[in-house]
């Protein structure tokens, strides 16, 4: 990698500031930026450490019931203190990377970094949870743009997620056997007023909202209400590890056992 | 060792949950403890495929074998040590294993092709046959007595039908310190080589048997049990053959469900990092049931050993890949063959084709 200048702001107020130089990038959990940057394909001048402040890490509960999560906080906490909160999230942080990545990795750089595979976006999409940045608070529903692509600004920076709790909900992960990252992933949460249903992994799209299962589902919360359902081919992701119709296929199949799951 | 009598339980145990059980099982021979030089010199070999070592003995009775082969993962630090111990009868801890070392060790041709303990040991043991008939000369000087009449056994020398002996270590003395010494017949010290070029390869065999559960809906294998039987002739050391086996079966598993090198039609090659060319982890592979009870004695090394290096990664692919497709068989479908590496993806395209 070149070299770069490392910033460890306590403030949220230092971090922006920091973050408003030019060529300066949020660093999260690096487990994404890092490897970029030995691989030359990223050369911030500037690193900007979320690590440092307080303000946006750990877990907590607002007044709404909303599980409210700090943008630097790292799998293996949100895995250990949504436990009992909101398991189905819990799960999944639980099953992102290996011990190692859990203990680095961060909420906020998953979000902002949007992989196409990455399991975070079907939880916050799901959930339609808020992600919050150091400006404004934005709607999963409208925080989604693309592979890799959010509706973050130049120096915008994810302070927290909160998460409305569904009735039930549940994570199913089909591994990419050698990333261990979501070949297809599903994320299922029923709320009083409908189900939601999140897919990551499978769409060159990154993550996107099934809602033919989802309109299905509301009607009646069981497996049994996706027969006959399917998502097309056209658009989802080929690569030697399974073809776009392999994808679709398993879009279904790991919906049915999410739901399954929740019920 | 499989358990075939057991499996229709197993395999309805298997079917309440979705899964599809299959038993595939496969026999192999291979040609290794390469090589005899003439033969493969025949076959278009530009090296000879000999092995070398250098044994020397120091004043104290401990030893140092230099050795041609190379030990990164082998334990031949330990087995071979362990032949020499055997051959002369003492201790294990007085014998140092150099290896790796052009300064030190003889010419020798390195460790593949399951060849260390067929030829390499081979050399060893000529080289310390050499050192063991000067020894018996040293002492038939000692006990004054004839070369011919002299026994090795237990680390002690003795005259055949006499209770008269004499330590290794007031042999190995006495090499170094030649005051009462046939120095007229024999040089002072105590220190051998030998080269050992093979007559024939070796032949390794065995039978290795795998269940797998496959999951129908998404092409998932995963491995629940696997047994593996080989003759590998005299075994030295049964833990570091066990540990060989194991390694070789993580491999051979590892080619039949896991490993893939794939090029795009530009030659561009898409699996350019373990990110995408998935190696084999532990959670990916079952407990071993391993076997090397049955030890056919190679006919024409002095060991009458076979090499265990690469057996498993030999018997395993097949032995994997028929299970799969006995299970796919099992769930109705008509699948004779599944090209490696059989991933989710592939089993199920191959369920579905």
């Amino acid at each position: 990698m070149y070299e770069f200048e490392l910033v460890k702001p306590a403030t949220i107020a230092d971090a922006a500031a920091a973050l408003a130089g030019e060529d300066a990038q949020a660093l999260g959990g690096g487990q994404t930026l890092i490897p970029t940057m030995k691989q030359r394909l990223a050369a911030p001048v500037t690193l900007v450490s979320t690590a440092g402040i307080p303000d946006i890490q750990g877990v907590c509960t607002d007044d709404d019931g909303r599980v409210c999560i700090g943008g630097a906080t790292t799998h293996a906490t949100v895995a250990a203190e949504t436990a009992a909160s909101y398991p189905a999230l819990s799960g999944l942080a639980g099953m992102i990377g290996d011990p190692a990545v859990r203990n680095r990795g961060t909420i906020g750089g998953s979000l902002a970094n949007n992989d196409p595979a990455a399991c975070y976006p079907a939880a916050a999409l799901a959930s339609n949870a808020t992600i919050v940045t150091n400006t404004r608070a934005i709607d999963a529903d409208d925080y989604f743009q693309g592979m890799f692509t959010t509706a973050l600004e130049e120096g915008e920076l994810i302070t927290e997620v909160k998460f409305p709790v569904p009735e039930a909900a549940n994570y199913q992960k089909f591994v990419q056997p050698a990333s261990r990252f979501a070949l297809v992933g599903v994320f299922v949460a029923k709320y009083s007023d409908g189900v939601r249903v999140a897919v990551t992994g499978a769409s060159e799209e990154g993550v996107f909202r099934w809602t033919e299962a989802e309109a299905a589902l509301s009607a009646s919360f069981s497996a049994d209400a996706l027969a006959g359902l399917s998502v097309p081919a056209d658009g989802m992701i080929g690569d030697l590890h399974g073809t776009p119709d392999y994808r679709a296929h398993l879009v279904k199949v790991m919906t049915g056992r999410a739901v399954t799951a929740a019920s | 060792m499989a358990d075939l009598a057991g499996f229709e339980a197993r395999r309805a145990a298997s079917a309440a949950k979705g899964l599809w059980r299959g038993f595939g099982m496969n026999c192999y021979i291979e040609a290794c403890g390469i090589a005899p030089s003439a033969l493969v010199g025949q076959l278009g070999a530009r090296a000879g495929l000999f092995e070398s070592a250098t044994v020397r003995v120091n004043a104290t009775g401990g030893l140092v074998v230099m050795t041609g082969s190379h030990s990164h993962g082998q334990g031949h630090e330990t087995s071979f040590a362990q032949v020499v111990a055997d051959m002369i009868g003492i201790d294990e801890n007085m014998i140092e294993v150099v290896h790796g070392d052009t300064a030190n060790t003889p010419m020798g041709m390195g460790t593949y092709g399951s060849r260390s303990i067929a030829v390499g040991g081979s050399a060893m043991v000529r080289a310390t046959e050499k050192i063991i008939a000067k020894a018996k000369k040293i002492a038939a000087h000692l006990l004054e007595a004839s070369d011919a009449d002299i026994e090795l056994k237990d680390g002690a020398f003795s005259v055949a039908g006499t209770d008269k002996s004499v330590a290794w270590g007031d042999v190995t003395l006495a090499a170094y310190v030649p005051h009462n010494y046939p120095l007229e017949e024999l040089e002072p010290g105590l220190e051998e080589t030998a080269f050992y070029d093979p007559s024939n390869f070796t032949y390794p065999a065995g039978a290795y048997a795998c269940e797998v559960e496959v999951d129908p809906d998404t092409g998932k294998v995963r491995i629940d049990r696997f047994s593996a039987a080989d003759d590998f002739g005299n075994v030295i050391n049964p833990m570091i053959v066990e540990g060989q086996v194991h390694g070789g079966l993580a491999q051979g598993i590892g080619q039949a469900l896991l490993e893939n090198c794939v090029y795009d039609d530009n030659g561009q090659i898409l699996s350019a990092s373990y990110m995408d060319y998935t190696m084999p982890r532990a959670d990916d592979l079952p407990f071993y049931d391993v076997d090397h009870s049955c030890q056919t004695p190679c006919t024409h090394n002095p060991l009458g050993v076979k090499g265990c290096g690469e057996a498993g990664a030999i018997g395993s692919p097949p032995a994997v890949v028929n299970a799969v497709v006995d299970a796919l068989q099992r769930g109705g479908k008509n699948v004779t063959h599944i090209d490696m590496p059989l991933s989710p993806a592939r089993v199920w395209a191959a369920m579905n084709g």
